[in-house]
């Protein structure tokens, strides 16, 4: 389990916790708007302080919330620097070869950082207050319409929380297959590229067997149970909005209007 | 080689099952001691989570204990010096399923995965390959060039059990090897297991078939949530597991011909106040037991 990556859902009772995921999603969209159309140093007050609540909302600690944004320096370092060195060679501070530093630049490449932050921020929240499966319950509701364009949205939805519910299986087999290879004397810490490409096919091949084979016990025992298509499926559980939920996707509405029409 | 463990124990965390991450820390093995004698056939029985695997895991070097030592000939084995190719060569561990570790694209090559290291030539590879599958029960030159994942669910175990064979450790490790064989493959299979012992392989093996266990090892580890509660020589060890049973009323695992003739021993205590013989463990105890028991009612049936 050591390598799942930043941003899983963390337990807690929080009043994000317990929105619906299908609202959460929806002001997330929002809130990404929000990111996205900041122009003004007051559209960024606007942007940052609604963040801000959230994280409190969420009574996430600020290490799980920012989670893996560290690894990213170089993606951001990269983005400051194209904006900073390329954006404006009118009003250049100074220049050299082709690169032309200005301070348009320099704020524009601070703001595209900052916003990307946010964006990452914004989704490790919904992330870390969902389980994988409320997202995909969420999700599956969220694209019906496109049922309407011949899309199957009940099918689709079904392979992604199949798929998410094996990770922890597979991680666990591959754990295992891992152990029983080294004991056979397999080495998995070669230094030669090509070397340590090949010294993985015994790891590769069993896990690919065993995921195919786990995909054909899983479909045959699915249609046991008498699975046909997903599509005339009812759910066990309906769960209407609630007041909070309301609540949400008002505040978040209000916000992006008041970003867009009177901030801008 | 002898294995010495001692003071054994393993902790790990299980992550984020709490809120916010909180590790619980699990200790799936404390203080555990024990030696095991080159030659020796070592049964390990015990319930599921108990750390049976846990422990054969750590006696291969495949996990680092959280204290304790194991020592192979009197070397520490997680000391930063040994040498892990030598351990790796040293003990073969038949894990459960083994099959699922097949990958090559033959046989053969499969089977020759562990020698890989072993700086023996090609011929005496292949003279090894081939002693390893036709002691597995196969035809060498026909199964050779065969993909290993086109045999049958049975073949491929035994392919893969002759992958570890073919390294000729010193000691094999057996995960639950008889679990899903039919009857007849059971008894091939210990039979082998038993003819490799015969040769001077120490062989450690976890099953939950006690008449297998009770047949076949010389020596038992019992484990209870972790700890090891009862080691000694497999006779001793079954009556003792039988005396906690039917005296003291714990619950603890024995074979089928103990429940028989605890059975036997009850009903007939009703009867004539006189017990049946209280040290049967094996089918062999059973029937001599009976024979005597039989013998001793057709002969005093007016008593």
């Amino acid at each position: 389990m050591r390598w799942l990556p930043a941003g899983r859902y963390v337990v807690g009772n929080s009043l994000l916790h317990r929105l619906d995921a299908r609202a959460k999603i929806i002001c997330l969209l929002f809130l990404l708007a929000i990111v996205i159309g900041t122009a003004s140093v007051g559209s960024y007050v606007l942007a940052l302080s609604a963040i801000g609540m959230i994280i409190l909302l969420s009574q996430l600690p600020l290490r799980h919330v920012f989670g893996n944004v560290g690894r990213l320096w170089l993606f951001l370092g990269t983005i400051f620097l194209m904006n900073a060195l390329f954006f404006d060679s009118e009003n250049a501070l100074c220049s050299w070869w082709i690169f032309h530093l200005s301070i348009s630049g320099i704020k524009q490449g601070f703001s595209l950082v900052v916003n990307v932050l946010l964006v990452i921020i914004l989704s490790n929240v919904l992330t870390l207050t969902t389980s994988p499966n409320e997202i995909t319950t969420a999700l599956e509701s969220l694209i019906k319409p496109l049922r309407l364009l011949g899309v199957p949205t009940e099918d689709v939805a079904m392979i992604i929380s199949v798929a998410i519910q094996f990770i922890p299986t597979l991680m666990e087999e591959t754990e295992a297959i891992k152990m029983a290879q080294i004991a056979r004397g397999a080495r998995f810490e070669s230094k030669k590229l090509r070397e340590r490409a090949l010294s993985f096919m015994p790891l590769v091949v069993p896990i690919f067997l065993s995921a195919f084979r786990r995909a054909d016990e899983l479909s045959l025992a699915m249609e046991a149970r008498g699975y046909r298509n997903a599509t005339n499926r009812t759910k066990r559980k309906k769960e209407p909005f609630v007041w909070q939920d309301y609540m949400a996707l008002s505040a978040c509405g209000a916000l992006c209007l008041i970003q867009f029409l009177v901030l801008r | 080689m002898r294995i010495t463990i001692e003071n054994l124990s393993y902790t790990y965390d299980r992550r984020g099952r709490g809120r916010f991450d909180e590790t619980i820390e699990v200790n799936a093995l404390q203080g555990v001691s024990c030696t095991i004698e080159s030659g020796d056939f070592v049964g390990i029985m015990g319930q599921t989570g108990c750390g049976k695997t846990t422990l054969i895991q750590l006696i291969a070097g495949l996990l680092t204990p959280t204290a304790g030592r194991i020592c192979l000939d009197g070397q520490d084995i997680n000391d930063r010096s040994y040498d892990r190719n030598v351990l790796r060569q040293a003990i073969g561990v038949v894990f459960q399923y083994p099959e699922q570790q097949l990958f090559a694209a033959t046989v053969e090559n499969d089977v020759a995965f562990g020698l890989k290291y072993s700086g023996l030539s090609a011929n005496a590879i292949d003279e090894r390959v081939k002693w390893a599958l036709e002691t597995m029960g196969f035809d060498f030159s026909k199964v050779r060039k065969q993909s290993p994942l086109a045999l049958s669910g049975g073949e491929k175990r035994r392919v893969a059990i002759a992958g570890v064979l073919a390294v000729q450790p010193k000691i094999i490790i057996f995960d639950e090897p008889i679990a899903g064989l039919d009857p007849y493959g059971r008894q091939d299979f210990l039979e082998l297991v038993a003819k490799l012992n015969d040769n001077g392989t120490t062989i450690i093996m976890i099953s939950h078939n006690m008449n297998a266990l009770a047949k076949y090892t010389k020596h038992l580890l019992v484990l209870e949530d972790g700890r090891l509660i009862m080691a000694g020589e497999t006779r001793a060890v079954f009556l003792s597991l039988n005396n906690d049973l039917q005296v003291r009323g714990i619950r603890r695992a024995i074979t089928e011909p103990q429940h028989v003739a605890a059975l036997i021993a009850k009903h007939r205590k009703c009867q004539c106040q006189d017990s049946f013989r209280d040290d049967v463990v094996t089918y062999d105890d059973l029937i001599s037991a009976l024979k005597g028991y039989l013998l001793g009612v057709g002969g005093g049936g007016s008593a």
